[in-house]
């Protein structure tokens, strides 16, 4: 009988890895983060541990230093203090791109794509550190080349399939909308195949519209890839909807942790955000 | 083209529709029967591989407990599975009731319940949350079952099922019981009831369930085999919904009766670009979806450059001369004749092209009336759009056929083949009526006698539609024969006319025409398209903030009255447009404002926009709105504006208020 391809999907299968109930170890851990501009504390002693198959939020005010530790994890600003551990592996010392190397993806709070590329060279990009050429050789787009990116295009058809963006496949990126943009950068960052998935402020900017669809589909790439979260986010009621775990952050410390029914009755995240 | 008269009875190989499956099998098990693109790569179904997933699923719904006669609901896209459930459904002795994909659940509530369907068929997570939010009101239904497993991981309810694992319980039931299937086939009988096609509700509040029986959907198949250019194999795309009854006499009757490759677009969104991938040779749309192909060329002109704009002008304007000339069957001038070949090359094979249609040689319209600008846009270019005419009730009627025909007619009658009755008989009333005899005729409504009967005036049936028949035998639609409106001054005019000619202005989405007894004018509503009009206003540097504001601006308001002095030229002084208002926000299926066909629910809206259709006939200039919107997701709000009424220059010159 006839199967359907995207029947293969390795993502269809790997819905299990989310059953509920299950405890899950812990896949990536910051220790002790201190890390200060000149006089300025941005993160003054934070700690979280992201445990596999859940979503982990972190939140704040305005200024709080929520960036700034997403950043000290993923290695683009380095802590003058404390650890960051993946996957049991101290990564403290390890530069951005072998972080990336090792699985972790992300995406950023403003836009970093390139607008004049298309959204399937785009995702494609995302591949690169799968890719065993070196670009002398893709530059000659020797034959080889195109064989390793007819490779690789199955799994950027399977995220532009998981994505719903079929119709602006061939699309430079710069014709796209805002809400769409995003979708593409989470594409690029899902075409790395993370083992976790940090988002920067995701649903910054958007209509609320915009905000619902983009929480479906962190929902189902953590449901149906398995794929830990991290999410900054600004915004409360998206992040209470659809985080197992909050860490809430105000001057660079660490001040309340805990799951979305606790966050929202915790005195000091109420003064926090209120006044 | 050949017209074959007279259809014999031996041509009919079939009196079922499953029945012609198990022929397609027979005969062309190793050709394409579907294609679909999936993940950026078209697959596709032979007519074996199409047979035998349409029979394990039927067994498996056999298997679950589907008996003869019962219904199985199905609501989806076009998707090779939505089809394979008609098939499998079918197949087993039962039949269909299929739902549009947009439709709300309490709308699919009623149409569940009517159809007293036993299983839900569902796409996907969305369809499956509409089915699981009314199911406890559903006592009959079984199993709900969905083909695409998308965000259903977390999903435990004990009803639910996927369309593989049915057809994993039919494998093992064909195991058991071998020939099951083809028996249930060989059983059926063409008077069964194939389809239940509800009707859109414009002209009653709740819609009636049409019995399609499989001989009345062969009737039509076989009519109109004789009148368009058809032949088997051909590309087909599979893009209106199998809801819409044309569909299921296109898509699923004649896809097995010719049989067709039927091409399913990927997403509904990449229509455009997979009508060009497939090189789709027969298309059938709604007047609609035509109008909107015509007017992404439209808009993406308003985009070009001047040189790019005069050319296309100018190709437009000899391509529809040349068009004009042929159908009328006197030619065009020399000098336009010897221009044409040079400018189809240069300009008008290109833009086709671009659309996709350069192989299409059936493209076919239907549903309602279309405008005939849109008709010298696509013939101008070649694509020889035809006109068809038919309804639910008793299939296909009439159809533009040969070389020569008139735009503003939908075509000459067609024939019955002697073996679905006798030949197809009309009549005129004097109110305007058409009523026809004759066919494999109307099964009826499902469980509604009441309304069948009223349909039914001795052996004829009432089409509630108003045609003109031309000398030359061709039929002129002119309205429902309920909405052809008179003026309290006694006149008598074609509101559905006046809307659609101004439809074709790229800036008007909508348009809802007033006029009747009571009132001593023709007046228009008009629902601005707020893409291309957003487009014409930032080019001329006016900043807006919203679509209330957008529609209410001074300039917005002075370009669509240019469209409507346009078309008043076309009409009688005395049923011209004098005033009208653009409406503060778009019309909406999802307000009942529009039918999911997107026809317009005339009564509902002279009632909402009561107090400013008052205005516009006391001779007021503006009115306060307040206009409630319902949102998506399920809240409801308000939209305050006050909305400007315009005088036309027709209007200008009158003083009746």
């Amino acid at each position: 009988m006839k199967v359907r391809r995207r029947e293969k999907l390795s993502y269809r299968l790997a819905g299990a890895a989310v059953a509920p109930g299950v405890e899950h170890s812990v896949i990536l851990k910051a220790v002790d983060i201190s890390l200060s501009f000149g006089r300025i504390k941005a993160v003054d002693g934070a700690s979280l541990e992201a445990r596999g198959g859940e979503i982990l939020a972190i939140i704040g005010p305005n200024g709080a230093g929520k960036t700034s530790l997403l950043n000290c994890i993923n290695g683009f600003y380095k802590p003058q203090q404390g650890h960051v551990y993946f996957q049991g592996k101290d990564i403290s010392r390890l530069p951005p791109h072998k972080r990336a190397e090792l699985g972790l993806g992300r995406t950023f709070q403003g836009l970093q794509v390139y607008e004049g590329m298309s959204v399937l060279d785009t995702i494609m990009s995302g591949r690169h550190i799968h890719m065993k050429l070196n670009p002398a050789e893709a530059f000659f787009y020797w034959p080889w080349v195109h064989k390793e990116e007819l490779e690789h295009r199955p799994v950027v058809e399977e995220i532009i399939d998981f994505l719903e963006i079929e119709h602006i496949r061939k699309r430079p990126i710069g014709m796209l909308s805002y809400g769409l943009r995003k979708r593409v950068d989470l594409a690029r960052a899902l075409a790395l195949e993370p083992k976790i998935l940090l988002l920067d402020e995701p649903m910054a900017g958007m209509n609320l519209e915009e905000k619902e669809d983009l929480a479906r589909f962190i929902l189902d790439v953590h449901e149906g890839m398995g794929t830990p979260v991290i999410i900054v986010e600004h915004d409360m009621e998206v992040v209470m909807d659809i985080a197992h775990k909050i860490v809430v952050i105000d001057w660079g410390q660490v001040i309340a942790e805990g799951t979305p029914a606790e966050i929202r009755v915790n005195q000091k995240v109420i003064e926090a955000y209120l006044g | 083209m050949e017209i074959k008269v007279g259809i014999t009875s031996e041509h009919i190989v079939a009196d079922t529709l499953p029945k012609l499956l198990l022929r397609n099998r027979e005969n062309w098990g190793d050709r394409v029967a579907f294609r679909q693109k999936d993940l950026g790569i078209w697959q596709e179904w032979t007519w074996e591989d199409v047979y035998n997933e349409a029979k394990y699923f039927g067994l498996g719904l056999v298997n679950l407990g589907l008996k003869r006669g019962e219904t199985v609901a199905i609501i989806g896209e076009n998707e090779p599975e939505n089809f394979l459930s008609h098939y499998a459904a079918q197949g087993a002795g039962a039949k269909v009731v299929c739902l549009y994909p947009d439709v709300t659940p309490s709308e699919a509530l009623y149409l569940w319940d009517n159809s007293e369907s036993v299983f839900i068929v569902c796409e996907d997570q969305e369809q499956v949350d509409k089915a699981l939010e009314v199911k406890d009101q559903l006592p009959r239904v079984k199993k709900i079952i969905y083909w695409d497993p998308r965000g259903m991981w977390k999903y435990t309810a004990p009803t639910l099922m996927r369309f593989s694992e049915v057809q994993e319980l039919g494998r093992k039931y064909d195991a058991e019981h071998p020939g099951v299937f083809e028996e249930n086939i060989a059983k059926g009988k063409p008077g069964d009831i194939a389809v239940l096609s509800y009707t859109s509700g414009t002209t009653g509040a709740r819609p009636k369930g049409v019995i399609m029986s499989h001989g009345g959907l062969l009737d039509s198949a076989c009519r109109v085999e004789q009148r368009v250019i058809m032949k088997p194999f051909l590309q087909y795309l599979s893009y209106i919904s199998p809801a819409w009854a044309t569909e299921q006499m296109f898509g699923l009757t004649m896809g097995l009766h010719m049989p067709f490759i039927l091409n399913f677009p990927e997403e509904p969104e990449t229509v455009l670009e997979n009508i060009r991938e497939v090189g789709a040779e027969m298309l059938v749309f709604s007047p609609r979806q035509w109008e909107s192909l015509s007017s992404t060329v439209q808009a993406k002109m308003l985009d070009g450059n001047f040189i790019q704009r005069s050319m296309y002008k100018q190709a437009m304007a000899i391509g529809t001369k040349v068009a004009k000339g042929r159908l009328e069957g006197r030619p065009a001038s020399i000098v336009a004749r010897v221009i044409y070949p040079l400018i189809y090359l240069l300009v008008l094979r290109p833009l086709r092209d671009k659309l996709g249609l350069l192989k299409t040689i059936s493209p076919i319209g239907g549903g309602s009336a279309m405008a005939p600008e849109i008709f010298y846009f696509f013939h101008a270019m070649g694509v020889k759009l035809r006109n068809m005419y038919g309804m639910t009730e008793i299939g296909l009627l009439t159809v533009h056929s040969g070389e020569h025909y008139s735009l503003e007619t939908v075509g000459h009658f067609m024939q019955v083949a002697p073996a679905f009755g006798a030949p197809l008989e009309w009549r005129v009333e004097e109110s305007g009526e058409l009523l026809v005899r004759g066919g494999w005729s109307f099964d009826g409504y499902y469980r509604n006698a009441e309304a069948t009967d009223e349909r039914i005036k001795g052996d004829w049936f009432c089409t509630g539609d108003a045609l003109a028949l031309r000398e030359d035998g061709e039929m002129v639609y002119l309205e429902r024969v309920g909405d052809m409106r008179q003026l309290s001054t006694g006149v008598r005019f074609p509101p559905q006319f006046i809307e659609i000619r101004l439809r074709f202005s790229p800036f008007i989405k909508d348009v809802i025409s007033l006029g009747d007894e009571t009132k001593p004018f023709v007046s228009a509503l008009i629902n601005i398209d707020s893409e291309t009009v957003g487009r014409w206003v930032e080019k001329r540097g006016i900043a807006y903030s919203t679509f209330p504001d957008l529609s209410q601006r001074e300039q917005v308001r002075d370009l669509i009255k240019g469209e409507i002095d346009k078309v008043n030229q076309s009409l009688p002084s005395e049923s011209r447009v004098l005033r009208f208002a653009n409406l503060p926000k778009e019309l909406d299926p999802d307000e009942a404002e529009l039918t999911r066909t997107r026809k317009l629910r005339r009564s509902f809206l002279e009632e909402r926009f009561g107090g400013l259709i008052d205005s516009i006939y006391k001779g007021k200039e503006t009115f306060p709105t307040e206009v409630p919107v319902k949102y998506r997701d399920g809240r409801t709000g308000k939209v305050k504006t006050d909305v400007g009424i315009t005088n036309t220059e027709a209007g200008k010159e009158a003083t009746k208020w």
